[in-house]
């Protein structure tokens, strides 16, 4: 017997906002984790007394990964919380889940037009 | 917890972002109190044991939560065992060579 | 009304593809379900599981309009059209909208469905308090549809080593059961690194679940009983 198909045309799901907040939450951890050699380079260059100034091109990567920083930490705090139990009924999630994505979105913006 | 439970990392995953949530915490307070700090004074100040002490716990945090985040996403998309010890290898080494870079960065700033 | 239907015909050798139908329902006919029926009148060769028709079996669990629901109890005003059916994701197709349900029904094995308790039976039953016969209530009415570990993301990615969330909420049905005397055996089991922790409390079984139940609390208060039992 051949192998069977499996449905999975990502396209096609609709995904509830808290499958958004949790692929976005995978998403910036990974490029939190790429972006971590070159915060060790940032501590040694600062350590080395080197200035930190952000060249030009730089704004838009360092905007995306404040966009990282931010809904990461915000959507880890979101999971801590329903954890201990607090705002884990579906209504309330629902709610946190927005609240980090708009959150990272509107610190990632501050960090664009800073 | 067995040896290979998954209640471990999940643990440590949780302790390990609390330590960085008290960063992110004190951070915020410092800022709120002032302007950062000038370039020569966090100098002196990471030179310092007590500094430098406190920048290595925040890499230590910083990198045990990323190792037990990037396994869960190998663990998660990565399926012929061989591949997968390979890339959990590779994780690993990459994760504690950041580490010791981060070590010897702050012990050759100190002397 | 129009649909695009995911057909796969497994002797045919060709791969699945999405098939246009126009069928117009009768007076009292609102469901899903009974435009599949319809359907089925035009083209003979769909294939797809029904039963109880009242939304309590779980037989017709399949995906609509990119959810997870029973299409018994779809009502065909709450799909805009074109309604897109599909198999449940992430489920090997047997044919068209029929999937092989064994691993998921593996699973509900493997976390043993049953009361386990050794101690002589009593004259008449295992006596309840009512306290304690509510913690069982959310989770004794599951109907084993699958729409919850067919919406599961990481169910998806490992099919074959994740429980699931409907497995799990049935380990925690007999986990809580006062009735039941090897919890430690059941948590034991479950402290795997893949069996229990692949949840990333994403919640999307919650979200699908056609009779209102909530894995992902049943699958965090196992997580606590293990965290209590460790430290």
């Amino acid at each position: 017997m051949s192998a069977r198909p499996v449905f999975l045309d990502l396209r096609r799901i609709r995904f509830p906002v808290g499958a958004i907040a949790s692929m976005g939450h995978r998403i910036s951890g990974v490029a939190l984790a790429i972006a971590l050699p070159f915060a060790v380079l940032a501590l040694q260059r600062s350590l080395d007394g080197d200035s930190l100034a952000l060249a030009g091109w730089m704004r838009i990567p360092a905007a995306l990964l404040a966009w990282a920083a931010a809904h990461h930490l915000f959507a880890g705090i979101r999971h801590l919380l329903m954890e201990a139990g607090i705002g884990s009924s579906l209504p309330a999630a629902r709610r946190s889940a927005y609240a980090a994505l708009i959150g990272g979105a509107a610190i990632a913006l501050a960090a664009f037009v800073a | 917890m067995r040896l290979f439970s998954g209640q471990r990392a999940f643990v440590l995953q949780r302790l390990t972002a609390l330590v960085l949530l008290a960063y992110v915490a004190g951070a915020l307070l410092r800022l709120a109190l002032g302007a950062p700090p000038e370039l020569a004074a966090w100098r002196a100040w990471a030179a310092r044991p007590a500094g430098a002490a406190l920048i290595a716990l925040l890499a230590a945090a910083l990198l045990l939560h990323a190792w037990v985040g990037l396994r869960d996403v190998v663990l998660d998309y990565v399926h012929p065992l061989a591949l997968r010890l390979a890339v959990l290898g590779a994780a690993a080494a990459a994760l504690a060579f950041l580490g010791l870079w981060t070590a010897l960065i702050l012990v050759s700033h100190a002397l | 009304m129009r649909f695009k239907v995911y057909r796969f015909d497994p002797e045919s050798g060709a791969k699945p593809a999405f098939q246009d139908y126009d069928v117009r329902l009768a007076p009292g006919e609102h469901k899903v379900l009974d435009a599949l029926v319809r359907i089925k009148e035009q083209d003979d060769s769909l294939s797809f599981r029904r039963s109880c028709r009242e939304g309590v079996c779980g037989s017709d669990a399949m995906n609509i309009n990119g959810r997870n629901r029973l299409a018994c109890i779809t009502d065909v005003t709450e799909v805009p059209e074109p309604v897109v059916l599909a198999p449940l994701p992430g489920f090997p197709v047997i044919r068209d909208l029929v999937v092989d349900m064994t691993m998921f029904f593996k699973h509900y094995h493997e976390i043993r469905p049953y009361l386990v308790n050794d101690e002589p039976p009593p004259e008449r039953e295992r006596l309840q308090s009512p306290a304690e016969r509510e913690r069982l209530n959310g989770l004794y009415e599951c109907i084993l549809c699958a729409c919850c570990t067919g919406f599961c993301p990481s169910y998806w990615w490992n099919p074959d080593k994740f429980v699931g969330p409907a497995g799990l909420l049935q380990a925690e049905r007999f986990i809580t059961d006062s009735r039941d005397r090897d919890t430690a055996g059941r948590l034991a089991f479950l402290d795997d690194v893949y069996k229990l922790y692949r949840c990333r409390t994403i919640m999307n079984c919650t979200e699908v679940c056609p009779k209102g139940l909530s894995p992902a609390r049943a699958i965090e208060h196992i997580k606590v009983q293990l965290l209590k039992r460790s430290t």
